[in-house]
Order: C-alpha cells, then structure tokens, then sequence
C-alpha cells in the first residue's frame, strides 16, 4: 500500500485546518472579553480587551481616558476631584469593573474570563 | 484505497470534533460568537439563550453604584420599575439633597413622615433598642464632626466629641407612630443611611415579585439582594469582600432569596499623622469603632436588618455580637472577620460557606 502524492496532500491540508481552526478558537476563547464603558447608565462604547487601544471618556461632567493594554484595562486620566478611580488600577477579569462616582463613569469587563466564579460580590 | 478512505475518516472526524467541541461552549457563551460555530447550537438552545439573557441597570444613586439584575420575560419592566423605586426613595431620604424629607426634618426639628419613611424609623428604633444603642440614626452630627459626611475630613478633639456626644442617642427622639409625627431632640439630626439601601434592597425584591420575576440580583453600592435562585436552579455565588485587600475576597456564600451585607472599615476612611479612621463610627465613643472586627456580613431575608445589623456587629465585636446572634438566630446569620486572620461564621450558614483563611463556627450552645 502506498500513498499518491495527491492524498498526502489532501491530509496535510486537512491536518493544517484543524491546527489552525484549533489554535484560532483556542485564542479567542480566553480573550473573548469585551471592555464595556457606561456613562449615566448607559452603554456608550465596548472594546475588545486583546486589543491595545485608549479612548476618552465622556462622563457626566467630565472625562476619564481609558487605557486598554495587553489585556487589561485602567483608566489613565480623569477630571474628577478624588482620582479614585485612576487609583483602582487596572482590571483584567469578567465580572471586574472601575467605577468613577463624580463622572457616572464605569468599565466593565463582560465575557467568559471568569475569575473565580462568583455571581456578585457584596461589599 | 481502504487506508485512504480510513485517512479520510480521521482527518475529518478530526474537524467535526473541534467543530462540535467548540459549539457547545459557545452556547453558554453567547458573547463569543465564533460566527460561522455558533451554526452549530440548535434553534432550541438559542431559544432558552434568549429568555436566560438578563436585563441589567447601573444607577448612581444614594451616593454609591448600583447594579439592579433581573432574567425571565419581564424582566425589563422590572428593572424600569425598580429603578424608578430608587430614585423615589432617594430623593425622599437623601441628607445630601435640601428639600429631602429627612433635610427637612433635621432643618425644622419636628415633622409628619411619609409612610415609608415611618416604615424605616419604626425599624431604626427597634434595632436601636435590641442592639442597645449600636444601631443609632442620631450619629450624623458625629459623622459631620469627622467630616465623613463632606469628605473633608479631620480628627474631632475629646471636648468637641464629648459635646457632641450628648445629643446622641435614638432614645431622645419623640416618635409617634400613630400619627407618624416625630420631634428631635436639642441639636439632633437623624440619617437613614444606615437601613435605606437594606430597605430599598428588599423593595426592589417585592417590585420584581409583582411584575412576574423570580430570578433577579441587586448590588446597591455592595449590598446585595437575591431574588429566588439563578435560572438554572442554583444558588447564588455571592463573594465576600475581603477586608484586608481590596482585589481579593474573603470566601463564597452559596445562597438563594436573601441580602447579603457586608459593613467593614476599608468602605471609607482617612489617615492622618500615619493612624487610619474608619467611618463606622461608634455612638458609645463618638469614635471609629475598635472592636477587632473588621468586617461583618449579615445574611437575611430582611434586607433592612441586614443593612442594619452588619453595622452594629461591626460595633459589637465578635463576643457580643455571638450573643446577639444567639437570641436572633431565627432572623439572620453572619460571617465576622477579626484582625487575627479568624473567620467566624454562624451555623446556620456554616455549611454555604467556603474560605481559605480559618473558620470557626458560632453554634447557638
């Protein structure tokens, strides 16, 4: 018994696409988490956590600039008095958010990087 | 041909099990929609998706962030009206807000309350009394005195604490729950801040109730109230706080149709010449309370005794607030953490408790 050429071929192809398909799913699977930013309540922008990216806030009466970096999130700058939030430094799990009370501001990671599995904390 | 056809069978079972392997997660992950996967989950999964989707609110109110949570088919309509609740009752308590009821009452000295108002002093004065004088709505002056209420902090002297201390006490307001008239008394001021998110907590869960939802989940600053258990049928996982760092917690209570409040020191305080002041201040003292407790939760399906309660065994210490637990053991449980590492936890909770740190037990004898 002896393989063609073409079958071969055609495993390997097959082979490389279920690596391929693998590795992707697996990727995007652990840092599937979204950065969800609220101000007042109200969602005003979501962003992938995996990605690198800053975005100003625009808060109730004034602004906090959102850092997003190697997959964690922190706010960097804020126009608030007690600086609180820039203080929390950063977060990285679902479930984990940074509030700014003066600016109505928080992000929140939302996805399925669960921490350590709890529903909500009481504090 | 036979070990081809055998390649072929492999390479593409291959396939389909990394295919079918990753449909089920995303199932349960709706958020991750690895597009052309999700064909995979049937139309039925989606389906039961959809209704277990909650809705979810943040509000900022009474001073803090508020998460209010609700899952089935009305789940909307609850979350609107609770939401609604909040800001009623917030503009009706708030010390913060002039023409609050309560604003009034501590600029006047004397008024007729509203009912749910009446409710909360009613309660206040009960706890007051079974807490003998842990549980006080007349230390807001002390409260202003640290600057606690402003954040303009500062450390009051003896004299000025001791002054003070005089009009504090609940058993010098004059209530009349009858014709729900109350009259302060000299230089007194009251705050409900210590039951109202309890209060509004357990309104929420009635609100949820009547519009039809059995499965929902409030954090009002931290406190937290669950309705009935989540939408697969377990319980809550509620996370404790953890006193001593901020990013970790404490253990995980595994609970179902209760408040769960936690009272600790690091919620707000200030430091100065390098000693630290908490804002759970004592009404015996006038101080931050130094019992050794350094945060106390209390689980109950009355979010106002709750709120109340975690407070006053904060207040208390582990001794007594063991005792108190004892002649109350039907109407609440509590999870205290001491400054020597100790967890103690009441028995009626013992076993929905997990904690790495060393737990001992309260036992009623």
């Amino acid at each position: 018994m002896k393989l063609k050429k073409q079958d071969v071929l055609l495993l390997a192809v097959f082979l490389a696409v279920a690596v391929v398909l693998g590795v992707g799913l697996l990727l995007t699977r652990s840092n599937g988490a979204i950065v969800v930013v609220r101000a007042g309540g109200e969602q005003i922008a979501e962003f992938p956590l995996r990605k690198d990216t800053t975005y100003t806030i625009e808060g109730i009466g004034g602004t906090n600039e959102l850092v997003i970096e190697n997959g964690t999130a922190r706010l960097k700058d804020a126009s608030c008095p007690d600086q609180l939030c820039v203080h929390q430094g950063t977060i990285q799990y679902a479930g984990e958010s940074i509030i700014c009370l003066p600016n109505q501001v928080t992000v929140t990671i939302e996805g399925e990087t669960e921490d350590n599995g709890v529903d909500i904390i009481a504090t | 041909m036979k070990f081809k056809s055998k390649i072929w069978l492999t390479a593409a079972l291959a396939c389909s099990l990394l295919l079918a392997g990753c449909g089920t997660d995303t199932a349960s992950t709706p958020r991750d929609t690895g597009s052309s996967v999700t064909a995979n989950g049937s139309a039925t999964e989606n389906a039961v998706m959809a209704v277990d989707e909650p809705v979810s609110q943040e509000v900022f109110a009474m001073d803090t962030y508020m998460t209010v949570t609700a899952y089935g088919e009305h789940a909307q309509e609850a979350v609107d009206d609770a939401v609604a609740e909040i800001e009623r009752l917030d503009a009706l308590l708030s010390i913060g807000e002039a023409d609050s009821e309560i604003s009034k009452l501590n600029a006047t000295g004397a008024a007729t309350l509203s009912e749910d108002t009446s409710v909360m002093i009613d309660k206040a004065l009960e706890l007051y009394d079974s807490t003998g004088g842990a549980f006080d709505i007349t230390v807001l002056p002390l409260m202003e005195a640290w600057g606690f209420t402003t954040e303009e902090y500062q450390v009051p002297s003896d004299d000025i604490l001791a002054e003070i201390l005089t009009h504090v006490g609940a058993d010098q307001l004059d209530w009349d729950a009858d014709s729900r008239t109350i009259t302060l008394g000299n230089s007194q001021k009251i705050d409900l801040g210590g039951i109202a998110k309890g209060f509004t907590s357990g309104r929420i869960m009635e609100i949820f109730q009547k519009d039809g939802v059995t499965s929902g989940m409030v954090s009002l600053g931290g406190n937290v109230h669950l309705l009935g258990s989540k939408t697969d049928g377990s319980k809550w996982r509620v996370g404790i706080q953890d006193p001593d760092n901020t990013e970790d917690i404490l253990g995980i209570l595994e609970v179902e149709d209760c408040a769960v409040i936690t009272s600790g020191g690091y919620e707000r305080y200030f430091e100065q010449d390098g000693v630290t002041y908490h804002h759970i201040v004592d009404p015996k003292t006038g101080k931050p309370a130094d019992s050794g407790v350094t945060s106390a939760t209390i689980v109950s399906k009355d979010g106002t005794l709750a709120d109340g309660l975690s407070t006053s065994l904060f207040i208390m210490g582990v001794d007594e607030a063991a005792a108190y637990w004892k002649q109350h053991a039907e109407e609440f449980d509590a999870v205290l953490a001491t400054e020597d590492g100790t967890v103690h936890v009441t028995e009626g909770i013992a076993d929905s408790f997990t904690c790495d740190a060393d737990v001992t037990v309260i036992t009623k004898d």
